[in-house]
């Protein structure tokens, strides 16, 4: 078992007040990502949830039970460090042990977890070797090895990948999805990087600033953006975002394109990269100039700024023939418009 | 001729730029001579000068006295005699007998040494690591204890020298203390065993901040994350110590116990303060006796106190080696990571 539920945690250093009275709760099994950007609070929240750090106020519940006072060991969990903090002295298998050892198992069962967990992650032949000869990913499956050998109720993970390089990455990510759905166990994963999270997520937890922004799933979130900074985080290239104001129903972007709005003020209409077009002759469009070209070879990404100096980017397929200082012309698929209102909260169409 | 500097900036150049441009010919001519690792022996050579003069020549000169007898000073004034003084000074019936030895001074100030060396040396290490553990904890004035216990190291051993002299001599600081909390006073510095202890104290506390500083900064290069997952595996304070903290110490202890080693057999100035070698010959160690033959003494021995000189000198030859071959494997494991 492994649900954890955060209720109303408030985090304070000195008299600055990090996390501001997060409620969470997080399904037995379930891959929970937190992301947002640097400073959001998401390394704090998953210290909290480990033991590392106290809460100023607030309690968390590990199946039901109040852990919130209890020691980072008598948590049932185990962290996988961003720097993976192996024990540079000792081999892999002691790394592995250590830990086992604490809890004065026996030496036939840490033998038995040791040697599972080292199948499990290919890591038979390194058991004998010291951290500082391996290699940055197979740090990273020791790292993984010395939680799973635990046999936690949940595993927490911050920002594990962030020191491989892009290809190992990807290798690395791919793998933490298997072993998820090979242990079933919950997990708790830190990352800044939005497509880790999308990647590997059942559900995302986007922070800003101490609060919680959205929790969803990773299409949820990039469908039906909660308001004007998940829209904005969540998606790449970022969201393209326009103000206006609207009225009668209607409101009017650069370049004279009408859209329909169900309620009237001031309003941002957001539009994904993906979801704009070169227009047709006789269609309304966006228009502007063009002030960058991506090439990526299957795909285009164009950054243009609008007539009334709003910058905008779309991303086209193949390879149009643009270049810096062209005119261009914008058209919309107009389902895919996201609106938020003056207070940046998402407005559903009625 | 060189033109007239204009600017504040050009005229303080100027001397420099004069001195390079003179300079500039013969290095020239010399580089096409020798090549570019000829060049490296002309930038050398100012600090192979000072070497020579106030290293070398007075070590090859010291080996040369090691070898002569008499009184005189002047080398023309002395009588060379080969290996006699070594001879004279490693002759013993019986080594475990400093008495029986035909220079017994000498085997007693080595004894002392060696006993003073083993007991300071591990005081020093067990107090030294203490206080590096003590303020590399998140307590309060950390900074103001830092530099509390650094302070003695900034003092010349003769000021340290005098005030435990201040403190311990019969009519001193701490006997007015004992007196005045009715207790009766003591003769530290007139009994062998306390004068002994006072030595090791002494130089303990005028060094520790040292040492202290290394083992500091050894301990805070041992990453947080670590503390932080033993502390998830529920590790027990004193395995945390033994089996991460001090193995990833090690480093740092290592270089602390050969640099104490040989700062242990050289000591000299603050014990030579403090009890002058005595009472009798409790205090007295290999440098002192080294400096009383060979200059304080009525019967001054420099061929004698040269040859003292230089077997304490392979002493500390084989811990500086010991010494480089640690740091060179240190630099080796840094370089691994």
């Amino acid at each position: 078992m492994g649900r954890i539920a955060l209720n109303d945690i408030r985090k304070s250093f000195g008299k600055t007040e990090v996390i501001h009275g997060v409620d969470l709760a997080v399904e037995d099994g379930e891959l929970v990502v937190f992301v947002g950007p640097s400073g959001c609070g998401k390394s704090t929240l998953l210290r909290l949830i480990a033991g590392l750090d106290r809460p100023t106020s607030g309690t968390i519940e590990i199946d039901g039970a109040d852990v919130t006072r209890h020691s980072a060991a008598n948590r049932g969990l185990a962290m996988v460090f961003q720097s993976y903090a192996l024990y540079p002295h000792m081999t892999v298998r002691q790394n592995l042990s250590f830990g086992l050892e604490n809890t004065k198992m026996e030496r036939a069962e840490i033998r038995r977890r040791i040697e599972d967990s080292a199948r499990m992650l290919e890591i038979e032949e390194l058991l004998d070797r010291r951290p500082t000869q391996l290699s940055g990913g197979q740090r990273q499956r020791v790292a993984i090895g010395r939680a799973i050998v635990r046999e936690p109720s949940a595993f927490l993970l911050d920002e594990p990948l962030s020191n491989l390089d892009a290809e190992l990455r990807v290798t690395m990510r791919a793998e933490l999805a298997q072993l998820h759905e090979r242990l079933g166990t919950t997990m708790i994963y830190v990352t800044h990087d939005q497509i880790e999270a999308m990647t590997l997520a059942d559900r995302i937890v986007v922070l800003r600033k101490g609060r919680i922004e959205q929790v969803d799933t990773p299409l949820n979130l990039y469908n039906r953006p909660a308001n004007l900074f998940v829209a904005g985080f969540i998606g790449a290239p970022n969201m393209n975002f326009f103000e206006t104001t609207a009225s009668d129903g209607r409101a009017e972007l650069p370049g004279g394109l009408h859209i329909d709005v169900p309620q009237d003020g001031k309003i941002t209409a957001g539009i994904r990269p993906q979801h704009l077009r070169l227009a047709n002759r006789e269609e309304e469009a966006l228009e502007g100039t063009v002030t960058l070209v991506e090439a990526l070879g299957a795909e285009t990404v164009v950054h243009a700024r609008a007539l009334d100096g709003t910058a905008m980017v779309t991303v086209l397929s193949g390879q149009p023939n643009l270049g810096i200082g062209d005119a261009i012309r914008i058209a919309l698929d107009r389902g895919e418009v996201h609106l938020f209102d003056a207070e940046g909260q998402r407005i559903d169409p009625s | 001729m060189a033109a007239i500097p204009r600017t504040l900036g050009a005229i303080v150049t100027a001397p420099l730029t004069w001195i390079a441009r003179a300079i500039d010919p013969p290095l020239r001519w010399w580089q096409r001579l020798t090549g570019l690792n000829g060049m490296a022996a002309v930038f050398l050579l100012p600090n192979l000068a000072i070497f020579g003069v106030f290293v070398l020549f007075p070590l090859v000169l010291n080996v040369v006295y090691s070898m002569t007898a008499g009184t005189n000073i002047l080398l023309g004034d002395r009588s060379f005699v080969g290996l006699d003084q070594y001879q004279r000074l490693l002759t013993c019936e019986d080594y475990t007998q400093a008495i029986t030895c035909r220079e017994d001074m000498f085997w007693t100030a080595a004894g002392n040494t060696f006993f003073f060396v083993v007991l300071q040396v591990s005081m020093m290490i067990l107090v030294s690591t203490i206080t590096a553990l003590i303020l590399n904890r998140n307590i309060r004035g950390r900074g103001f204890f830092r530099a509390v216990f650094f302070f003695p190291v900034l003092l010349s051993p003769v000021v340290v020298g005098l005030i435990w002299r201040w403190i311990l001599q019969r009519q001193g600081l701490l006997n007015l203390i004992m007196v005045n909390l009715g207790m009766e006073p003591e003769v530290w510095l007139n009994d062998r065993a306390y004068a002994f202890t006072a030595t090791i104290g002494v130089s303990v506390w005028a060094h520790m901040g040292f040492y202290t500083l290394i083992l500091l900064a050894g301990l805070q290069a041992i990453p947080k994350d670590l503390y932080e997952a033993a502390e998830m595996d529920g590790t027990p304070p004193a395995r945390v110590f033994w089996r991460i903290t001090l193995p990833l110490l090690g480093p740092n202890l290592a270089v602390v116990l050969v640099l104490a080693l040989i700062r242990g057999v050289q000591i000299f100035d603050e014990v030579y303060v403090l009890t002058g070698g005595g009472p009798g010959t409790s205090t007295l160690y290999l440098t002192q006796y080294i400096y009383e033959v060979g200059f304080a003494s009525i019967l001054r021995n420099p061929g004698l106190a040269a040859a003292a000189s230089i077997l304490m000198g392979l002493v500390l030859v084989v811990l500086t080696l010991v010494q480089l071959g640690l740091s060179r494997r240190n630099e080796q494991r840094g370089s691994r990571q």
